[in-house]
């Protein structure tokens, strides 16, 4: 078992020192990889942030509820709260909505409305039970109470927002699929370069008993790493990529007043990529020294 | 006295063919037996056949009719997977050495070691142990290029021999070399029958083979012309 992790770790070593002494070559492959990396996984990530953000819009599913004007809220409330299937309510009363509205509008300074204030009180709903169906029955409920001027569903626009986001999410499986398939093509062919200028080693090591495994393993470990490196790369340009557009999104929190700050990969996600990333690279050399090696058989 | 034969039989060719793809016939029913501990020149002029013949008996290529027993495995029957091994059991040493120039002296004598899942202490002292062997004790540090030919020979003879293989087979050894430097190479070779090592060699050095008085086996045009 030790041999065996020992030849392992010999093996790396030879890898690192070969990458060492091409460093030109091996820095253009693992910043292509890293190109082609980092476009799927920044699409990921601009979704991965619009799906926090609409999540910190409306509680998902919910229903807005407006009361007539000039009644009592306080009641009307309390009769929301006792219909079956309601989780939560949260009371918006007419000075709070007025507050709210001038403050996301930016309008607040006109002096629109004067000292009389047209909003109603409205209660928001947190169905008990979320999906279309159970939410479009609670509604139909909450429009009997006498103190209800309308209820809207929120739940036609986080309809339409999930397929959009969910659009979005294929459209990047598919580019992630695609991307990832000429990923694989780029360093078949760069294994396979090496794997011609080293085809006098190969046959010196096949002619002392080396196996498939022995001649395979040195290129696996350039195609596992380069891989792994070209992942680091891609990180490290999405990395730059939310530095970059920090400034910009912190100018547009400030303006709407949200507290949203740009999230990047977690370290479960990061290491996933480069994981990936050095997956991809195996297969790749994998798939040019089998040819290889096939081509070398009696 | 046929499977007395087989037992105490290194190498053994039995009405072997070879036809190239292109139809080029290089060997045409060579039949030859060498016995364990046997030291043999194997000679003829260019194209007579002698390097098909190496090639055959390490399954670098493959017979188009006949049979090849080597070291007791009989070639024919050989499955894929097995042939690594089969060759570990085979030392071979080229006219161009074939060293690997970017490794060192002691990562070349090691390569047989190392495929062979060796590591550590073991692989240095046997490294050491063949370079002393032939004479180059101390330079298992340097690279090959800044070697002359005839020690770039006898690293090829020390990774030849380094893990011990019951049988030798060498490829005009000495073609490149002097008379001086030849004369070396080929007594390395003795040394290592004298120890009990079966040796092949493929020459068409008249010189050497007259000055050893080994056994002779004589191709021409891809035929037997005669085993002394």
């Amino acid at each position: 078992m030790k041999a065996y992790f020992t030849r392992h770790a010999q093996v790396f070593m030879r890898t690192l020192g070969d990458f060492a002494r091409s460093p030109a070559a091996t820095l253009m492959t693992v910043v292509l990889i890293g190109l082609t990396l980092a476009l799927p996984t920044g699409l990921y990530v601009g979704l991965l942030n619009l799906q926090r953000l609409s999540q910190g819009w409306q509680p998902r599913g919910s229903l807005s509820v407006y009361l007539k004007r000039g009644g009592a809220d306080a009641q009307a409330v309390a009769a929301i709260r006792r219909v079956p299937g309601v989780a939560t309510v949260r009371y918006i009363s007419p000075a709070q909505g007025l507050q709210e509205f001038k403050t996301t509008s930016g309008l607040g300074h006109m002096g629109l409305f004067g000292r009389r204030n047209p909003l109603p009180g409205v209660a928001i709903v947190t169905p008990a039970r979320p999906g279309p169906r159970s939410v479009a029955l609670l509604a139909g409920e909450l429009k009997t109470l006498p103190d209800v001027a309308h209820v809207q569903s929120n739940l036609v626009w986080v309809e339409r927002l999930d397929a959009a986001l969910a659009l979005g999410r294929r459209l990047v499986a598919i580019l992630a699929a695609t991307l990832g398939l000429a990923l694989v093509l780029i360093l078949a062919n760069t294994t396979r370069a090496t794997v011609a200028s080293r085809a006098a080693e190969i046959s010196v090591v096949r002619l002392v008993g080396g196996t498939n495994a022995f001649i395979r393993r040195p290129f696996l470990y350039i195609g596992a790493l380069t891989g792994g490196l070209g992942a680091l790369c891609a990180l490290l340009i999405l990395e730059i990529g939310l530095i970059a557009l920090r400034g910009p999104v912190a100018g547009l929190d400030r303006a709407y007043g949200t507290h949203y700050r740009l999230a990047g990969l977690g370290f479960g996600q990061a290491l996933t990529l480069l994981g990936l990333g050095a997956l991809l690279g195996w297969v790749g050399a994998r798939i040019a020294i089998a040819r290889a090696l096939r081509q070398g058989e009696v | 006295m046929r499977s007395c034969r087989q037992n105490f039989s290194v190498i053994e060719l039995k009405h072997v063919f070879k036809r190239y793809p292109l139809g080029t016939e290089a060997l045409s029913d060579v039949g030859f037996v060498l016995g364990k501990g046997e030291m043999a020149f194997l000679t003829g002029p260019s194209g007579a056949g002698k390097s098909t013949v190496l090639k055959l008996i390490c399954l670098l290529e493959r017979p188009t009719r006949g049979q090849i027993t080597v070291n007791g495995q009989e070639l024919g029957r050989l499955p894929a997977r097995r042939l690594p091994y089969f060759r570990r059991g085979i030392g071979v040493v080229f006219q161009d050495n074939r060293l690997l120039n970017e490794r060192t002296v002691f990562d070349n004598v090691a390569l047989p070691l190392v495929v062979a899942g060796m590591t550590g202490d073991e692989v240095r002292k046997r490294v050491l142990a063949a370079l002393d062997k032939v004479g180059l004790r101390g330079r298992e540090s340097g690279f090959p290029l800044a070697l002359s030919g005839g020690e770039q020979q006898r690293v090829g003879i020390a990774r030849a021999l380094v893990h011990r293989p019951p049988l030798l087979i060498a490829d005009e050894p000495t073609g490149n070399l002097d008379a001086a430097l030849s004369d070396d190479i080929i007594d390395l070779f003795r040394e290592f029958n004298d120890h009990g090592v079966t040796v092949l060699i493929a020459t068409h050095d008249l010189r050497q083979i007259e000055r050893l008085k080994k056994r002779v086996i004589r191709l021409g045009a891809g035929h037997m012309l005669g085993a002394a």
